[in-house]
């Protein structure tokens, strides 16, 4: 905060001469396109290069490597697509049946459903690949063990597939589609219904010619988004995908920066291609969204009137909880049953319990290091970088300097690109930018702060608006000092964000994956796709082990953020 | 004795002016009151005076001391003015309790614990919320709030309180109760007050004296009196009370001819000039009976509508539809004949535009 109060306080001292404003305006600028920009630039170049991949800059330009995709490289393509289009199906059928029950129908226990339902996100796409990973691979699959059990013959099911990968991202991923219909169907004004009943309209007409149709925007966005998101999507097709040999294009990006030599173009081509489709459907989407024709959406939430769904309202609760069992319950159970065993089996009898794999995950060497530099680098991320995003915050909201619309565009940007395709960008950008931080933790600290850039300053930037601007000129008026009306109101008031964007940044850092796997070095590696190449090298029953402690590690931040904001939140109102 | 002196104050933001050479002077204990609707620069003027807008050009002096000057280059940061200020939002910090709220300037002043409980209970004591000295300031209504805002305002006896737009987030009554105390209070404590809102029944109310505010500029200063009763331009007639505005031509130093031939003694205060203009007559100074040595108008009742405590009616003139406000006696029916008298000492000649 030392850094908010010194910009303050110069800018009100300083403020007859303004000419220190386009400098701050200039450096921030520049800072977060380095930050942000730059590496996208060393990407579109490397991508236009069609002579030695490793030759920086390159020796000569084309387009190759882009028509090389479409040549060689069509059944990724197709890969990507379908799997994308099954999981986004799925992700919104399930978000809308969800959604639908807990806005409109009177199931029992809707807050504590609600509250339920978020957990799925909290899980991790990779960690919920491992989880179905064991319960249905097929022979070893928990639910072909229980099949053969019971006398029946070939597999049930197999999650090697790309359905199987589809059903983990729609399950995982897919949570934001509920977020977002039952946002539009949270924020229709049950007054538009309610006249269209006085009119004379039946409850079906009404719910056809009224409900659906302003509905109907919201789920086509949802559908949007999440299709833009399964697109990028990573952690899945990774650790199903690549046993599978069905691979998608982001985990061909991957591929090829393996092979010997790296094709970084190949890479940088599909990256870039994939990064040109999503930002198109997320333009899209923005367009959509601000072109303001959704009459439901107003802003304002309100209740809607819950229809009485007699008994029907329990198998409602019966599909919500099949849903909690599918996406929370059977994995982490399943995980935790894999990891307490020598080997992996359902069938209790033949069971062998051990802590072994626990102590060996926690003795490795490897392991361990790799655990306690993903906290680390959460702890530290957060801390820093929530003191500079609360800078960009404060310039954006409370200041008047001119060019802040462009370090929020900017700032806001690498939500638009997918996550591991920034991680190739600023693994090319920092193997060719003449500052020796590549194979570090620091260059994963700066890949990390710049891709929680967006999910930092949102969080902020909803404290800060909250805050009316007048509790600290009230101080001011009443006689304090800029460090004093600091002290006593700005920051008491703050620190619940404060507190909420450290956590979810700590979050989000020890469990990143995307970004992680082209940015750590052979001593500088990290939980998450250390737990990837567990799966692949070692057996299950260790990685399930691996996954749960960065679990455990997450769901810790996640009760100290609900205690703490809790607290907070009570106090405030 | 002047406590507060602004001189031709500019507030540009970019492109646009929100004050454009705005003067004025607050006498020691005066209560002046800026009235206009929103976007007038009333609410910039106040903030400027507190510090919490920096003016563009123009000077603002506090007891003789210059608190802004653009030409000296100085600009008096708020903590240092001295004045207090009560926000339209109230601004009650949800995070303290209603005692350390407005023990908040106290404090700041370094007072000793014994004088700052004292002149916490005091503040309190005066808008009558001692009994929730130790409730959090999140639990209060908005009422509550905005005696906390008002004790807060008034616990370090400033010489200069600010108020902007204190009472509109109340309801009507309330609002109506709070004019009364707020009135009794600026007497009881002798405070200079500024006053800014867009409620023209309340800064006629409340206040010694008006300025009327207009697209960044001073309309009109005066008395509540004069406002309403010598409304300069036809934005003040308009803006403050209800008025019926008549055009039509000047014939003579006080006399008038209204659009369809009426006849009209008017006040001869403004300055009289030869050509179109207009003339303002307030709704309730209207009689619905002949009175000789009076302007009279023929016209029928098109329209009654019962308020309570008056009641309108629309009459249709010759020189166009007049709205008359009369107490709820006597009630005519729609479709009467009825002939309006009017003082000449009511009808006021408006400032033509841009004079």
């Amino acid at each position: 905060m030392t850094a908010i109060s010194d910009a303050g306080v110069s800018a009100r001292l300083a403020r007859p001469r303004r000419d220190w404003q386009p400098a701050v305006t200039a450096a921030v600028l520049l800072a977060v396109s380095f930050l942000v920009l730059l590496p996208l630039v060393f990407l579109v170049e490397e991508s236009l290069n069609t002579g030695d991949a490793l030759a920086f800059p390159p020796a000569e330009y084309g387009i190759s490597n882009y028509i090389e995709m479409f040549q060689e490289d069509l059944d990724i393509l197709t890969n990507t697509a379908s799997i994308a289009v099954m999981a986004t199906v799925m992700a919104i059928l399930i978000g809308f049946t969800l959604a639908w029950i807990l806005t409109r129908t009177n199931v029992p226990g809707r807050d504590t459903l609600e509250r339920l339902l978020e957990l799925p996100y909290y899980m991790t796409p990779l960690v919920g690949a491992l989880a179905w990973a064991v319960l249905a691979a097929p022979k070893s699959g928990f639910f072909n063990q229980l099949w053969h059990y019971v006398g029946g013959a070939g597999d049930i099911v197999d999650v090697y597939s790309m359905f199987g990968i589809a059903w983990i991202m729609a399950l995982f991923e897919g949570t934001v589609a509920f977020v977002m219909i039952s946002a539009s169907m949270k924020s229709m004004d049950p007054a538009l219904e309610e006249s269209a009943r006085v009119m004379g309209a039946s409850k079906l007409r009404t719910a056809l010619t009224v409900t659906l149709p302003l509905v109907m925007p919201g789920v086509l966005g949802a559908t949007l988004f999440v299709f833009a998101e399964m697109l990028g999507s990573f952690a899945a097709a990774l650790v199903i995908g690549i046993p599978a040999r069905i691979y998608v294009i982001t985990t061909s990006i991957w591929d090829s920066t393996l092979s010997y030599p790296p094709d970084y173009g190949r890479a940088a081509a599909m990256g870039l291609a994939l990064f040109v489709v999503m930002f198109g459907m997320l333009t899209f989407y923005r367009w959509m969204v601000n072109r303001g024709s959704f009459a439901t959406i107003t802003g304002k939430a309100f209740r809607p009137r819950a229809m009485d769904m007699g008994r029907l309202a329990w198998l409602l609760l019966g599909v919500c909880c099949l849903y909690i069992f599918l996406a929370v319950v059977l994995p982490i159970g399943a995980l935790i049953l894999t990891s307490l065993q020598r080997f992996a089996t359902v069938i209790l009898g033949q069971a062998e319990f051990t802590l072994g794999n626990y102590r060996m995950a926690l003795g490795l060497g490897p392991v361990r290091t790799a655990l306690s530099n993903s906290l680390m680098l959460g702890f530290g991320v957060a801390t820093v970088g929530v003191l500079i995003m609360a800078l960009i915050v404060w310039i954006i909201y409370r200041s008047h300097l001119k060019g802040r619309g462009a370090i929020e565009y900017l700032v806001m940007f690498p939500q638009a690109v997918p996550r591991m395709v920034f991680g190739l960008a600023l693994l090319w950008a920092w193997l060719n930018i003449p500052i020796p931080i590549y194979g570090t933790l620091w260059l994963l600290a700066l890949g990390y702060f710049t891709v929680m850039l967006p999910l930092g300053v949102r969080t902020l930037a909803g404290v800060v608006l909250q805050i009316d601007k007048s509790l600290e000129e009230c101080a001011r008026v009443c006689g304090a000092s800029w460090g004093y009306q600091l002290r006593t109101v700005t920051l008491p008031l703050l620190r619940p964000g404060l507190l909420a964007a450290w956590l979810l940044i700590f979050m989000a850092c020890v469990r990143e994956l995307g970004a992680s796997v082209f940015l750590m070095g052979p001593s500088a590696k990290v939980i998450a796709p250390s737990i990837v190449s567990a799966f692949a090298s070692s057996g299950t029953e260790l990685t399930a082990a691996m996954a749960l402690i960065q679990t455990a590690s997450v769901v810790v931040a996640l009760v100290i953020l609900f205690r703490l904001t809790r607290g907070m939140t009570k106090e405030m109102t | 004795m002047t406590r507060i002196e602004l001189e031709d104050l500019v507030i540009r933001y970019g492109d646009t002016t929100a004050v454009n050479g705005v003067s004025f002077t607050v006498g020691r204990g005066e209560h002046l009151t800026l009235l206009g609707p929103s976007g007038c620069g009333k609410t910039t003027t106040l903030r400027a005076i507190a510090g919490l807008e920096q003016p563009t050009s123009g000077s603002i002096r506090i007891d003789g001391q210059p608190m802004f000057d653009a030409a000296a280059r100085k600009n008096v940061p708020a903590e240092q003015r001295g004045v207090s200020m009560v926000f339209q939002s109230y601004a009650v910090w949800p995070h303290m309790s209603v005692f350390d709220n407005v023990a908040y300037g106290l404090k700041v002043r370094k007072q000793s614990r014994a004088d700052v409980a004292a002149n916490v209970d005091r503040a309190l004591g005066l808008v009558q919320m001692k009994h929730l000295a130790d409730r959090a300031a999140s639990k209060l209504s908005g009422g509550q709030q905005q005696r906390v805002a008002l004790a807060r305002a008034i616990a370090f006896s400033p010489t200069v309180v600010l108020f902007d737009e204190p009472l509109s987030n109340l309801d009507a009554k309330l609002r109506a109760e709070m004019r009364v105390e707020l009135r009794d209070l600026q007497r009881r404590l002798d405070i200079t007050s500024v006053y800014v809102t867009h409620d023209q029944e309340e800064a006629l109310a409340i206040s010694d004296r008006v300025i009327v505010m207009n697209v960044g500029s001073v309309e009109q200063i005066g008395t509540p009196e004069e406002i309403y009763n010598r409304p300069l331009s036809r934005f003040v007639a308009d803006f403050v009370g209800s008025a019926n505005i008549l055009t039509g031509r000047l014939t003579g130093t006080d006399t008038f001819e209204a659009e369809g031939g009426a006849q009209l003694r008017i006040n001869g205060a403004t300055a009289a000039r030869d050509g179109v203009g207009e003339v303002a007559v307030r709704t309730a100074y209207i009689d619905l009976v002949a009175r000789p040595g009076d302007n009279q108008l023929l016209g029928t009742v098109r329209q009654r509508m019962f308020h309570g405590d008056f009641v309108q009616y629309i009459v249709e003139c010759a020189c166009g539809r007049l709205i008359v406000r009369r107490p709820p006696t006597n009630l005519l029916e729609e479709g009467a004949p009825v002939t309006l008298s009017f003082s000449p000492d009511h009808t006021v000649l408006l400032r033509g535009q841009g004079a």
